[in-house]
């Protein structure tokens, strides 16, 4: 990466290099638990699926031989993959992009001084101390089309004739999921976002009114930018979080037959749970795995969200 | 100063042991150290399914017996649902720690792959010889028997009386077109559906089975998965028609077993295919639903259901345990403590022993007397288990606009796809 951060000079480095290693040894005890942890829970498992991934794995489970990238050809010519990668690009793009621009608006407000707003902050947290199943599993029977909350609600009002199966049919499905994948994740960005503008000094906005700024303008020259890194940070981990969800989709798609509201995580869900092939989903896996890197060196190199404003 | 330091290296050793041991592949044999204090005592781990909300509690009480009784043996018991039973089973067997005695459908893969220990190793002579003989067939994998059946059941037709009085069905139907037409009748006539049809996940395969069965149609043998044949064909289209007339439920590509059949025990259903266990679950729920049961509605009207029988299995691991699987299972298919738990359950026996004990029960009697009749999946096939999942995930595309060849097609893909 090209990334302008400064390198140290190497001027004095012989010197310097005994009092590093030095230094680095006198860490280690302190680290080492960390690196043993990463090592441990990230690069062995990302490892070894990698691994599986080349290899013919029974449906029981038994390693039998090397299989070279014939696990791949497999899932590439696989016909339900295009609309699984379709779904999951809307899926990403639907939650993050909605659930950003909410948060920011929800920011904003919940930065302004007003009576009561302690409460309504800790209220916005609700939605992520509960456990995403838990709140999903409540929307998915609130949705159910005989005994659920919110289709009695609609029949009762007379919106609808009957229940309707929100979950059992693919686009409505991923619809309400994307409310719900919304919702959680509104908490985590709103806060960071809120967190970034306490940082915006009060004098640059005081600058810009002076200068005879509007309010939009001073919003979108002055403070947005200042909101850069804040905004990078929550838009790249929503990125991950949604494209890598499995539980909100698990409960509100699962039930839903074939692979048209599947995306790319179900689909391996799917491919383990009821193929048994754990080697096709492990090559599925590393194709989610370089889609996600892709994603983020794309985002790195053109937002450039680490540089300073 | 010099104290703190120590304790901090202590900790962190302490930590980086804990991490070590916990994330490396353990060899299945954890339960090692502390049974070597105690004498010879011997841990069976188990893996059962739940058949119903009593599951759990009937097996602790087999249990608590039979450890009492041997005393240097001790059984370690999970439970988890239907649902999730063969991918924690599968988890298990990839860290090396197959459950010494196993409670599920399928078991001829794992035969295949020499992973359970043969049926005469970890049973009697007197135990094998007690289950009826057809049941115990069903358990071989080239020739050897290596399942110990534990349950077998039947479908039938549960009908409600009272909406079958309201759409004017005066006679339960035994084909077809006549449940076609009865169902039509009360989702026309009357504020519920007329026949429930569970095509979700939970148990599409057994669904299809009963439909295909009633045309004489089967999955195949031990030798060949076959879905894709034209009698399969004709009752897959005729299922079709029933979704595309609209006398089913909404949505059946999409619907479990368990809710469907609670919407037909709160009345709201006209027909389903329900299990024994259902006639409790009525008595226990809704004890005021006048409803009846009758043989399963076929092409012709010739009787024919769809069978399930499962099966303790045990994985030999490394073979030291057979002794006390031995233990356990004959203790098991002993006549009182098997029927008790067979009883308790609402399903058939598969023992000689069992049947004589059972047969006055009335409640058992209609699945009884169709249990000859029945079509069995083809347990003992290796592919059995990858077309039980094809059916779990695309069965149920018949109700979203695909046809029934498609679908059964990419049904049979997958099955070859599995050999």
């Amino acid at each position: 990466m090209s990334s302008p951060v400064p390198v140290k000079a190497p001027a004095g480095r012989k010197l310097r290099r005994s009092t590093d290693t030095q230094s680095f040894i006198s860490s280690l005890p302190w680290i080492g638990p960390a690196l043993l942890l990463i090592l441990a829970i990230v690069v062995f498992p990302a490892g070894y699926m990698i691994y599986n991934s080349t290899r013919k794995i029974s449906s029981v489970g038994t390693d039998l031989h090397s299989a070279g990238l014939a696990n791949f050809s497999t899932i590439f010519a696989d016909p339900a993959l295009p609309r699984i990668l379709a779904n999951t690009f809307f899926w990403v793009v639907s939650v993050v992009l909605i659930t950003v621009v909410i948060s920011l608006a929800l920011a904003q407000f919940l930065s302004k001084p007003f009576p009561g707003r302690t409460i309504v902050r800790m209220a916005v947290i609700v939605p992520w101390a509960a456990s995403v199943v838990m709140t999903t599993t409540v929307f998915y029977y609130g949705l159910d089309p005989n005994y659920g909350i919110f289709n009695h609600f609609f029949v009762q009002i007379g919106f609808m004739d009957e229940g309707f199966g929100w979950t059992k049919n693919a686009i409505p499905a991923m619809a309400v999921s994307v409310v719900v994948a919304i919702f959680v994740s509104i908490p985590f960005t709103t806060y960071t976002l809120l967190a970034g503008l306490q940082a915006v000094p009060g004098d640059t906005l005081e600058a810009a009114r002076m200068d005879g700024a509007g309010r939009w303008k001073t919003y979108l020259f002055v403070v947005l930018p200042q909101l850069r890194s804040a905004l990078a940070v929550a838009v790249l981990i929503n990125i991950i979080n949604v494209f890598n969800n499995l539980p909100i989709l698990k409960v509100m798609t699962g039930s839903i037959p074939g692979n048209s509201a599947d995306t790319l995580m179900t689909y391996i869900f799917k491919v383990l749970q009821f193929d048994r092939r754990l080697d096709l989903s492990s090559a599925l896996s590393v194709v989610n795995f370089a889609i996600v890197l892709v994603i983020v060196a794309i985002y790195v190199k053109t937002v450039k969200p680490m540089q300073e404003v | 100063m010099k104290r703190t330091k120590r304790s901090a290296v202590l900790a962190l050793s302490a930590a980086a042991a804990l991490l070590l041991t916990s994330c490396g592949f353990s060899g299945g044999n954890d339960s090692g150290g502390s049974a070597e204090s105690e004498g010879a005592q011997t841990t069976l781990e188990m893996l059962v399914p739940t058949y119903s909300t009593g599951t759990k509690a009937l097996w602790e009480g087999v249990i608590d017996d039979f450890e009492t009784e041997h005393p240097n043996i001790k059984v370690n018991l999970e439970v988890q649902s239907w649902e999730n039973i063969e991918n924690v089973l599968k988890t298990k067997l990839q860290g090396n720690q197959a459950p010494d005695i196993y409670n599920g459908g399928a078991f001829a893969e794992f035969a295949a792959e020499d992973l359970l220990a043969p049926a005469s190793d970890v049973a009697s002579a007197e135990t094998l010889a007690d289950f009826q003989t057809a049941f115990a067939d069903a358990e071989k994998y080239q020739d050897t028997q290596y399942g110990l059946p534990l349950i077998a059941s039947a479908r039938a037709l549960f009908y409600n009386k009272d909406l079958m009085e309201e759409a004017g069905v005066k006679n339960v139907p035994t084909t077809w077109d006549q449940l076609h037409d009865a169902s039509k009748a009360i989702s026309d006539k009357t504020k519920a559906d007329g026949y429930g049809m569970p095509l979700g996940s939970e148990e599409a395969q057994g669904e299809s089975l009963i439909w295909f069965a009633g045309n004489g149609g089967n999955f195949g043998d031990a030798q060949k998965i076959a879905v894709n044949t034209p009698a399969n064909l004709e009752a897959a289209e005729f299922m079709k028609k029933m979704i595309d007339d609209g006398v089913t439920q909404n949505d059946p590509g999409a619907t479990q077993r368990t809710p469907m059949l609670n919407t037909f025990i709160q009345g709201k259903l006209g027909f389903a295919y329900a299990l024994p266990q259902t006639v409790g679950q009525i008595k226990k729920e809704n004890p005021d639903l006048n409803y009846g049961i009758a043989a399963v509605a076929t092409k012709t009207g010739s009787p024919a259901t769809l069978g399930v029988a499962d099966r303790l299995m045990s994985f030999k691991n490394d073979g030291s345990k057979s002794a006390a699987v031995k233990e356990f299972f004959d203790y098991f298919f002993s006549a009182d403590v098997y029927t008790d738990w067979v009883s308790t359950e609402g399903f058939l026996p598969t023992t000689k022993s069992g049947s004589e004990k059972l047969a006055g029960d009335e409640t058992l009697k209609p699945f009884l007397d169709l249990l000859p009749n029945a079509v069995f999946y083809p347990t003992t096939n290796p592919a059995w288990n990858a077309t039980d999942g094809a059916f779990k995930s695309l069965m149920g595309e018949i109700a979203t606009g695909k046809s029934a060849q498609e679908v059964l097609d990419a049904i049979q893909a997958k099955a070859d796809a599995a050999k």
